[in-house]
């Protein structure tokens, strides 16, 4: 990675970690913490953006003390890598390729997390898919099929408001700044 | 808290990378467990640690709290809604085996925490970077870790002043879900571009102080690595194949 | 004395721009001289300042023509905004400081000394132990000289250093300047202040929409 690609990862990162907290003041159900992930695949690459999102993983927990997320690395890569082939296909030309684009990450990176909370925790990590879960157990769906839905249900959301903010971003970077991804140009 | 708490303990003294050994061989230990009692154990241990370390106090608060939900949510999600047998303990019907699990599971998450905590505590992050830069750790990988915790409190206040300057043009945070998704964009749109445009004054600023100049950077003031530290994570690293080998073997600890 | 750096009939433009930054081109600076660069915004001062330095089109892209001599081994910069230069790894001044030539490895006592000489300079060994992150913007501009500095730079480009410095601060920024050539450095600097830089200045250049309109001592170029 070259020092600009490094430069631009913790940029990458920082936007991840940050997003969060005005996503929380406008109290909407989803957490966002992957647009920074996005982002760079679609400016620098895939690699960078791996990094990006496994950086983040780290970092997060040592913010919030909640280490426990740790071992969901793997869904970070699945972003990373999703996002550049969605970008090389020219996903985020347009709201309307994003969004759906988005919503199938959703569902993959749902799906991914389902069986590592079902196997590393029994399906209980975060709280608010922990309490789905519950509830879902309490009327009798089985565990893994529970910890599937609550899982899938906020990362479709997630992702799709995700995939749309960085088709914005991208759309509203002045020229000067988009000539200096070569990334952009394909 | 969370974060680092000055002091004088055995812990804060020791070479950064023992404190992350142990907690990282805790961390994989705990998976290799899987009864009850093993995984107290395991948790002792970890309040054990952050008893030498001297910062008990400042880990058990964060700990409980982040744990403590998890654990309500288990006990509910395997030792309320498990499978039979059951036992009773005082008015509710717990399944046992649901129960053994929820312990398990809570126990691996109290564990994890308190062990990491800890490193937090004790680990003062100007000793991790000079213990990383002795070790000949790359500048990319020490950069990605250590600069990017100082840029998200500037990306913090920076989101802030957009957050305040959009209300003052009229931005409103409430309203229904499509109109607080709208307010999205011209919140996160300027912070993000902001940030951009700064990478290549960022750029050019650390290549002429010579990080891409291949050099190995000099350590200001490295922590000693004793030899008794060394082998203590040699120790360590057995402990975990130990504990592996054995879950492997069906001793099922 | 030769020029540290010559630029003949230069033209440099960025990626993807339409038309170059910077055209027509002839440059010199020596050892010993502060040079001034004004004009009005996005005439190509900053630019020019990148390319003098080296760092155009190396690190920034794009192309440039005409000829350009260097003997400027160890370029220095310093931006209009402190807390982008910070490497973000350092919690002590010092440190911060003490970052250049310890990345070149140089051995630990030489860069304590060359970082403490420099703290001195810029002064800012009164902060050596305070991290950078708590400081204001004058002081931290100052530790970002400082950390120039300590490299011992043959050439000096410096843009708009005293952009959010109180007027006492950038009185001192600027002798600094004048006391950094005459330890032997080249020094150019990009500035709207044209009343400091007149009193520092040998030489100055106006540029406008990329080309040197005026070039000659500060008294005519920077009336």
């Amino acid at each position: 990675m070259t020092l600009r690609d490094l430069v631009l990862v913790r940029l990458g990162v920082a936007v991840n970690l940050v997003v969060g907290q005005i996503v929380a003041a406008l109290l909407l159900p989803v957490y966002l913490d992957a647009v920074g992930t996005i982002l760079i695949a679609a400016l620098v690459g895939p690699r960078a953006a791996i990094v990006t999102g496994l950086t983040s993983q780290v970092l997060a927990a040592v913010l919030s003390g909640n280490f426990s997320w740790l071992p969901f690395g793997i869904i970070q890569v699945i972003i990373a890598v999703y996002a550049w082939v969605a970008a090389r296909a020219g996903a985020f030309r347009s709201l309307y390729t994003a969004i759906p684009a988005g919503f199938l990450l959703g569902a993959i990176a749902g799906g991914t997390a389902a069986p590592i909370a079902y196997f590393v925790f029994g399906g209980a990590t975060a709280g608010g898919v922990t309490a789905v879960t519950t509830v879902l157990r309490g009327i009798g769906v089985p565990l893994p099929v529970a910890v599937g839905v609550s899982s899938i249900g906020t990362d479709l959301l997630d992702k799709s408001i995700a995939f749309a903010m960085v088709a914005l971003i991208l759309r509203t970077l002045p020229s000067h700044l988009a000539a200096r991804f070569p990334a952009l140009a394909r | 808290m969370i974060g680092y708490v000055a002091g004088d303990s055995p812990l804060h003294r020791a070479h950064p990378y023992t404190p992350l050994a142990w907690a990282g061989a805790l961390l994989l230990v705990a998976f290799a467990v899987s009864t009850p009692a093993a995984i107290g154990s395991v948790v002792l241990a970890a309040v054990a640690t952050a008893a030498v370390g001297r910062v008990v106090p400042s880990v058990m608060r964060p700990a409980l709290l982040l744990a403590l939900p998890t654990w309500g949510l288990l006990l509910v999600l395997h030792g309320v809604l498990g499978p039979d047998p059951r036992v009773a303990l005082g008015p509710l019907s717990l399944s046992q085996p649901g129960l053994a699990r929820a312990l398990v599971l809570g126990g691996r998450i109290t564990a994890i925490l308190f062990a990491f905590l800890t490193v937090l505590a004790t680990v003062s992050p100007p000793r991790l970077v000079e213990a990383m830069t002795a070790r000949g750790v790359p500048f990319g990988r020490i950069y990605l870790l250590v600069s990017t915790l100082t840029l998200v409190p500037r990306m913090r206040s920076r989101a802030a002043l957009i957050l305040e300057a959009q209300q003052c043009r009229g931005l409103r945070l409430g309203g229904s879900p499509p109109a607080r998704l709208r307010a999205l964009g011209p919140l996160v749109l300027p912070l993000v571009l902001g940030a951009l445009a700064e990478v290549d004054e960022q750029v050019l600023a650390l290549d002429a102080r010579g990080v891409t100049s291949g050099a190995r950077r000099t350590p200001l003031a490295p922590p000693p690595d004793r030899a008794g530290e060394r082998a203590l994570r040699w120790v360590l690293g057995l402990l975990v194949v130990a504990a592996y080998a054995a879950k492997f073997a069906g001793h099922g600890l | 004395m030769k020029p540290i750096v010559r630029l003949r009939g230069g033209s440099f433009t960025y990626p993807g721009a339409p038309a170059p930054a910077l055209h027509g081109l002839d440059l010199e600076l020596r050892r010993g001289e502060v040079t001034a660069v004004t004009g009005p915004i996005g005439a190509g001062a900053t630019t020019l300042l990148l390319v003098a330095a080296g760092f155009a089109p190396r690190l920034t892209g794009g192309t440039l023509a005409g000829e350009r001599e260097s003997l400027a081994v160890r370029p220095g910069i310093v931006f209009a905004t402190p807390w982008t230069q910070l490497t973000g790894l350092c919690h002590t001044v010092r440190a911060e400081v003490a970052f250049g030539p310890a990345s070149h490895g140089r051995p630990r006592e030489q860069v304590l000394a060359v970082a403490d000489r420099v703290m001195g300079q810029a002064q800012v060994d009164h902060l050596a132990d305070r991290d950078p992150h708590t400081l204001s913007g004058g002081e931290l501009q100052r530790v970002i000289i400082a950390s120039a500095l300590a490299l011992e730079p043959d050439l000096l480009v410096l843009d708009d250093p005293a952009a959010e410095l109180d007027p006492a601060a950038a009185d001192a920024l600027y002798a600094l300047l004048r006391e950094v050539a005459e330890a032997g450095a080249a020094v150019l600097v990009a500035t709207p202040d044209v009343e400091r830089a007149a009193r520092v200045a040998t030489r100055a250049l106006r540029l406008e929409q990329g080309r040197v309109v005026k070039d000659g001592p500060p008294s005519e170029v920077l009336a």
